[in-house]
């Protein structure tokens, strides 16, 4: 597997629109092209409709998360409507579909996601401590405790998540271990400004 | 030769004084109002003129077609790439082509027509996660019209287009007093005509009218003839007794005979139940009294998408199907478009380009479109729509004295529109739900075999069997197609038709007509004030070749008449 986003290539690459068509850039295949109408061009992500930015995820997370939403253990929670939108998604793609997949987001590249909360990114560091213990401390993730790197996503789609977890429309299932354990450690986050502090923390370690 | 009539007498109003009237154009108002447009278009350009004139209330939207008069590309050919194959995009190449423009059509779906799309047999629906295959059997008449599949004369670049291109239209009848309005709460859940609904409602509230009227419950107290005169009128309103009483009448459709036997009524329905039904709501006694779904309505024959296809066959260059675009990038000199086509990489280069991508989708693209253009594209979310079509084996309907028209009723599905087409023929395609916006979601989350086991049991409900007549089905959420992820734009968070003059509106509609760098025109019915309707993506079409004309005859120092 290519490691993933190593911070000055994916810079120059981006100095210009022209990088676009750059021949180091994937080609969806036909199959594929569906992920790409709404998390964006190489999965750059869309708020508007939702879909966050998915460019360069770990293959094991993409493999990982499409497997919960296929068995059903993600995404079907009645409260998750945007869940609800993926899990026919990734039911539809058969087991061996789902490895090319993340093989092709992997590969994908596009711009850092841009800020769009606001939040105490001072305040946030000293509640990461207790993050950084599985998702890393430069919130690089750790495959071998089921942590996703946190550095690809938007800071909008980590707020959403992070609100799943504490309401349980996500981590409820008891088939989702990793999740589980996220919505027990979410509880330590108080409120909505604690969780906004947080996030615009790890906005900051993505250009370490 | 007829003396006209003068009908003073009769609306108590003396007949204008035309003679002596000045006519607009004398007045010395009217001079410097035009005075005014001028100075107005010559700091904003055609667009300016337009909405001022719009505004100024000079200029009838609803009368015929301009002719668009475009100027020659001559000797230089422009080249053009035009981003999506809709109505829009069709209409901008088919009139850039015939005007000597070099233009290409990128696709980003594997079919060109975009929310105009009729399914028949083995037609492919592809939704997200769902793709469905159409069951129909292989007849041309069994279609069904996922998208527009009712015209309004008054839509006159549909129809002018309809006309230039030879694409036939036929009548179709979208209110019907024989269909039903249903309430699975009131009257024992049985569904009542909708002839019953209007004529016994109208009754009461003319009842109401009639013995309000003398009895000073207006500000001002009218006139003993003004009293008799409103009482004529409202008598035959609601089809009142001579007492002014309601008692029921014909107009809610005969109980029995009329024809060798005497003519029985129904008795006049519940009040109480008429009102808690909320008739009024949805698609329910006023349809008609909206001006887009008055009579007559008309539809392609053979299928809406005639119009797609008679574009087809005018387009000489071939459209690049399967080909989402990838970047964006405006040039000083020229539009760079990046595209990806059967697993590589693809770029054009164009003087313009004009782009009907939806704008949801336009934050997932790459562009270096000017920032305060970006943020408009950013604001405006994804109206949504959803229909089912189900093939049934035989007009069960038409034994109900029930041909074309439209139900309606309280469930989820909202209605059920019987063909107009193809009368007392075996089958037909009937429209079995039709939910709009937040609604949609509930039918979003069944799978398609669920919908339709779904819409089964609500129209049993209003037709007993109806489970049995269905032979086959496809479900449509527009909310969920590819390439589409929404049906129309909202600009409020109303209706996206009903948004009047949102903030949004202010802040960034004049500026998406505009072409950015005066190279990237954005259009489709997501620039309109008619979103989610035809008629509005062919007006962003006009809009945008009327404006790019005149750009280009500028440069040549000449000036757009008109």
């Amino acid at each position: 597997m290519r490691r993933l986003m190593s911070g000055l290539p994916v810079a120059l690459l981006w100095l210009s629109l022209n990088a676009f068509a750059a021949d180091e850039l994937p080609v969806a295949a036909e199959e594929f092209v569906y992920c790409t109408v709404c998390h964006g061009v190489q999965l750059m992500g869309n708020q508007i409709i939702k879909a966050p930015r998915l460019s360069g995820m770990e293959p094991w997370y993409v493999e990982k998360q499409l497997h919960n939403f296929k068995k059903e253990i993600r995404g079907l929670h009645g409260d998750d409507a945007f869940g609800y939108e993926m899990q026919p998604m990734a039911a539809a793609l058969t087991d061996e579909q789902i490895g090319e997949v993340a093989v092709f987001v992997n590969a994908t590249r596009s711009r850092p996601a841009t800020p769009t909360i606001g939040g105490d990114a001072e305040k946030g560091k000293a509640l990461y401590t207790t993050c950084a213990a599985c998702h890393g401390s430069n919130g690089e993730g750790n495959e071998a405790l089921g942590s996703p790197d946190l550095r690809i996503a938007n800071d909008w789609y980590l707020v959403t998540q992070l609100n799943n977890f504490r309401s349980g429309s996500r981590g409820s299932h008891p088939a989702d271990i990793n999740g589980m354990q996220m919505r027990a450690s979410v509880q330590l986050l108080n409120d909505d400004e604690a969780i906004r502090d947080v996030v615009s923390y790890i906005t900051t370690l993505r250009n370490q | 030769m007829h003396r006209v009539r003068n009908l003073s007498w009769a609306t108590g109003t003396k007949p204008p004084d035309i003679k002596n009237r000045p006519l607009p154009f004398m007045t010395e108002k009217n001079l410097t109002r035009r005075h005014f447009l001028n100075l107005v278009g010559a700091a904003g350009g055609t667009s300016a003129i337009y909405n001022t004139s719009l505004a100024l209330g000079l200029m009838q939207e609803t009368g015929p077609v301009a002719t668009l008069d475009l100027k020659q590309a001559g000797r230089q050919r422009k080249k053009v790439a035009v981003l999506g194959a809709g109505i829009a995009g069709l209409t901008v190449a088919y009139e850039l082509e015939r005007a000597g423009y070099d233009v290409t059509i990128i696709e980003a779906s594997h079919r060109i027509g975009g929310r105009n799309m009729t399914v028949r047999h083995g037609d492919i629906i592809d939704e997200m996660g769902h793709k469905q295959v159409c069951n129909f059997d292989d007849d041309p008449e069994l279609y069904f019209n996922c998208g527009p599949a009712r015209i309004p004369g008054h839509h006159r670049r549909v129809m002018h287009y309809c006309k230039e291109l030879n694409v036939p239209l036929q009548i179709k009848a979208n209110f019907s007093r024989p269909a039903y309005r249903h309430d699975p709460d009131k009257f024992d859940g049985k569904p009542v005509t909708v002839a019953r609904y209007v004529a016994d409602s109208r009754g009461f509230l003319s009842e109401l009218l009639y013995k309000a009227v003398d009895q000073n419950a207006f500000d001002e107290p009218l006139s003993p003839e003004d009293v008799d005169r409103i009482r004529a009128y409202v008598r035959g309103f609601g089809a009142l007794n001579r007492d002014g009483r309601y008692t029921g009448s014909e107009r809610g459709g005969r109980k029995s005979g009329g024809f060798i036997t005497p003519a029985k009524t129904f008795e006049p329905l519940d009040i109480e139940s008429l009102l808690d039904s909320q008739f009024w709501t949805g698609f329910g006694a006023f349809t008609s009294e909206n001006p887009d779904w008055g009579e007559p309505l008309m539809e392609i024959k053979g299928g809406n998408d005639g119009i797609i296809h008679a574009f087809a066959r005018e387009i000489s260059k071939p459209i690049i199907l399967n080909a989402p675009v990838q970047a964006i990038d405006l040039k000083d000199d020229s539009v760079n478009v990046v595209y990806n086509h059967k697993g590589k990489r693809e770029q054009i280069s164009a003087d313009f380009v004009f782009n009907s991508i939806p704008t949801h989708f336009m934050p997932g693209i790459p562009n270096n479109l000017p920032e305060d253009y970006q943020a408009g594209l950013a604001a405006l979310t994804p109206g949504n729509f959803f229909k089912i079509g189900l093939q049934m084996r035989e007009r069960f309907w038409e034994k109900e004295g029930i041909y074309g028209g439209i139900t309606s009723t309280n469930q989820p599905i909202n209605q059920i529109w019987y063909p107009s087409h193809g009368i007392h023929s075996q089958k037909g395609v009937v429209l079995s739900a039709y939910a709009f916006f937040a609604q949609c979601e509930f039918f979003e989350k069944m799978t398609p075999a669920e919908r339709i086991s779904f819409a089964a049991e609500c129209g049993e409900k209003v037709h007993p069997g109806y489970t049995d007549y269905i032979e086959a089905g496809v479900s449509v959420p527009w909310g969920r197609m590819n390439h589409m992820m929404g049906c129309g734009t909202s600009w409020s968070s109303g209706l996206p038709w009903e948004d009047g003059n949102s903030q949004l509106r202010e802040q960034y509609y004049s500026l998406l007509q505009q072409p950015a760098g005066g190279r990237h025109f954005m259009i489709g019915d997501q620039i309109s004030y008619h979103s989610s309707w035809q008629e509005g993506a062919f007006g962003s079409a006009e809009f945008a070749l009327l404006e790019l004309d005149r750009r280009v005859r500028a440069e040549s120092g000449e000036a757009r008449k008109g």
